[in-house]
């Protein structure tokens, strides 16, 4: 589960997320939609813990991140947007280090059975990261959060570079996660993938939650429609 | 996590190919610098050969100079060099008063390219006390000889810093900090591993390249010695690998924490020790050498006026060799060895303020040393291979002391007019150097790698206290 309560953060004069209140259950994908500057990757960063909140709490699974730092990262998994590994380790060593340091040790053919569970072809299993695509990595690092069986995941634009083929093939892995009573909380510019993979999306400007819609409650031209009222682009709202 | 974390760091330096360049860098540094080193101790131990070679020849000149004399024959040779007369021996048959190099000399030039190693001091006077000069070069000291000690001092530290001046921030540049930062870790404790096992592999390196070099490289197994230059070298990896820590906790991207290094190396290595030896030359300036030997001459030549007074007050502050001689026949030599006495007693106030000078310099550096661990690392060496100031000064005492044995002994026979026989030569005095027992430097070592574990201590609990967004997100 994750959850803000009027979660503020402020850099001198300059408010960059104001007052933001969350609430994401188990089984929910919500995607934060919003121009660049407009808060998203501050959220999740707070969420993380890497930022402090200058007021309001974060919370992962009912923990507040402020003062159970490192015990709330038990319990969330990250997927950035540009998701980097050790280029020299394989696929397999990465997943095993990045499991390893979080106290969770993998054998190979576990570590191969995430891998493979994450969509990554097994030929690729013991290619170094230097040889993988954008896709391959983000595929990786899904087997390092189905491998850590976190129940919050928080993805920075996670698609933003894909091919609409791997773009498509990570909106399933998310659904298979979120079936598997995962909460996701998202950040894209992507309108079809929010549409597509979310099951709640919101539209933030300027550090404020605008909108909120359930995505069963609303159709893609709606929603491209209410993203551009809310950013205030009259020039393209019908 | 430090298992995966050792497992996959090692994994990855022997990938990046850090640890073939680490290992043949180091390898061909200590190779190179042992076998300089050597060669230094080579040359050394064949120029007090030489010396020692000359002088069996010269006693074997002496000797037969003496056997014709004592059988009445004539001797072609000038009246001042034959033997049988004791400041013919004092003065053109002196012993070789040599400084064997120790079994360590090779890791540290030290002094011993400034000092001589070799006098012969004669019977005459103790002008071979003017070869020992004080340390006033400091392109010298700044750029040492290439030893072992050099590798170590001053080449060591910039393979540690290229070595570990990014660990973290290469993470961050690189983008993969905010997904290790994401599992449930201390970052601090995180980058404490990493650097730990770089250290421990540089340790580890330099201690196998270190037994190579003391095995393959150097004649006679000094186990206890290679056991305490590990010991002063690990002390000083310990400590640039923690500057490299605190740096990397504290400063932000990797070309500002390479700057930061480098510019505490110029401090450590090269600023603290030139401004510690220019401030020991300003403060306790050495008397001149031009001045000392000027009055010396001054002095002589007064002397040499006043010869008979001089001889007169001598013998009466001697009267057994008065009483010794009935003929009373007093020569050159007489009036000259008492002079020179008195040359000596006047001269004494600038040679001792020479010694105390030197003695304020050493004092000031042993005072301030503690400034820099690479004035300490170097001292240490020095005192491990024999080659320190203390080492020289120590000889220079031992020469000094024998040149008055050799004196002493010669000077009854002069004012006796007792001829030198051949069955006194096996009388004279020999110079035989005793090595001093200098302190240990286990405990300058201990102190470093207590700072060094200090200086680590502090950076982590500041950085654990900071805000940790200042490491993840520069």
């Amino acid at each position: 589960m994750i959850t803000t309560d009027n979660l503020t953060k402020q850099y001198g004069e300059t408010i960059v997320l104001n007052q933001l209140n969350l609430n994401i259950g188990a089984n929910e994908i919500y995607c934060l939609l919003g121009a660049n500057g407009a808060g998203k990757t501050t959220t999740i960063n707070l969420l993380l813990g890497f930022i402090k909140p200058t007021s309001g709490s974060a919370f992962i699974n009912g923990l507040c991140v402020s003062e159970e730092y490192i015990k709330t990262k038990q319990y969330l998994a990250y997927i950035p947007e540009n998701l980097m590994l050790y280029p020299t380790l394989t696929a397999v060593e990465n997943l095993k280090y990045f499991s390893g340091i979080g106290g969770k040790n993998l054998s190979k053919s576990q570590s191969e059975d995430f891998l493979n569970e994450a969509g990554l072809q097994k030929n690729a299993f013991n290619s170094r990261i230097s040889t993988f695509s954008k896709g391959m990595r983000q595929k990786v690092g899904i087997s390092i959060a189905l491998a850590k069986d976190a129940k919050s995941l928080l993805l920075d634009e996670p698609t933003s570079g894909l091919d609409p083929k791997s773009s498509n093939e990570f909106g399933q892995l998310l659904h298979k996660l979120k079936d598997n009573g995962v909460s996701i909380l998202m950040a894209t510019h992507d309108l079809f993938r929010a549409k597509d993979t979310g099951t709640h999306i919101g539209i933030m400007k300027n550090g404020q939650l605008r909108q909120e819609y359930a995505t069963k409650d609303i159709s893609l031209p709606e929603l491209e429609q209410a993203y551009l009222e809310a950013m205030n682009y009259k020039e393209f709202v019908s | 996590m430090y298992r995966y974390n050792f497992l996959y760091e090692f994994k990855l330096l022997l990938r990046s190919g850090w640890m073939q360049i680490l290992s043949l860098l180091l390898l061909g540094l200590f190779c190179f610098a042992t076998i300089n080193g050597n060669q230094k101790v080579l040359k050394r131990k064949q120029d007090i050969h030489s010396a020692k070679v000359e002088v069996k020849e010269s006693d074997a000149n002496m000797l037969s100079l003496l056997d014709s004399v004592e059988n009445g024959m004539e001797v072609s040779a000038s009246r001042w060099t034959i033997p049988s007369s004791p400041t013919a021996v004092g003065n053109y048959y002196p012993r070789v008063a040599a400084m064997d190099p120790q079994p360590l000399s090779f890791v540290s030039t030290g002094q011993s390219d400034l000092f001589t190693h070799y006098v012969k001091p004669t019977m005459a006077g103790d002008d071979f006390t003017l070869n020992f000069t004080e340390i006033i070069s400091p392109v010298q000291q700044l750029f040492g000889s290439f030893d072992l000690a050099f590798v170590i001092v001053y080449l060591l530290p910039l393979i540690i810093i290229a070595f570990s001046y990014n660990i973290l921030s290469a993470e961050r540049e690189s983008g993969s900090l905010k997904l290790l930062a994401s599992q449930p870790i201390s970052i601090h404790t995180w980058v404490l591993q990493k650097i730990s096992l770089r250290f421990l592999l540089t340790l580890i390196l330099t201690v196998i390249i270190l037994t190579i070099v003391f095995v393959f490289l150097v004649s006679g197994n000094n186990f206890k010695g290679l056991f305490d230059v590990i010991i002063t070298t690990a002390a000083y990896i310990l400590f640039w690998f923690s500057l490299a820590f605190a740096v990397n906790l504290r400063v932000g991207d990797s070309s500002k924490n390479a700057i930061v290094l480098l510019g505490l190396w110029v401090v450590f290595v090269l600023l603290v020790p030139s401004v510690l030896n220019q401030l020991g030359n300003t403060l306790y300036p050495m008397p001149s050498r031009t001045l000392m030997i000027n009055k010396m001459r001054n002095l002589k030549e007064e002397a040499t006026e006043k010869q008979d007074e001089i001889l007169d007050n001598f013998l009466r502050d001697h009267p057994e060799y008065a009483l010794n001689d009935p003929n009373q026949s007093r020569q050159f030599y007489h009036r000259y060895m008492a002079s020179q006495k008195l040359v000596k007693e006047k001269l004494e106030p600038v040679t001792l303020e020479f010694e105390r000078q030197l003695e304020r310099q050493q004092a000031l550096v042993s005072k301030f040393r503690w400034l820099s661990p690479a004035i300490i690392a170097q001292e240490s060496l020095n005192i491990l291979s024999g080659t320190s100031t203390a080492d020289y000064e120590n000889y220079r005492k031992q020469v000094i002391g024998f040149a008055e044995t050799w004196r002493n002994h010669l000077t009854p026979l002069l004012y006796n007019n007792e001829p030198f026989t051949s069955s006194k030569y096996g009388e004279l005095p020999s110079f035989n150097y005793h090595p001093i027992r200098l302190k240990n430097n286990m405990i300058a070592s201990l102190i470093i790698m207590i700072v060094s574990i200090g200086i680590g201590f502090v950076a982590y609990m500041i950085a654990f206290k900071g805000n940790v967004s200042k490491l993840i997100i520069s």
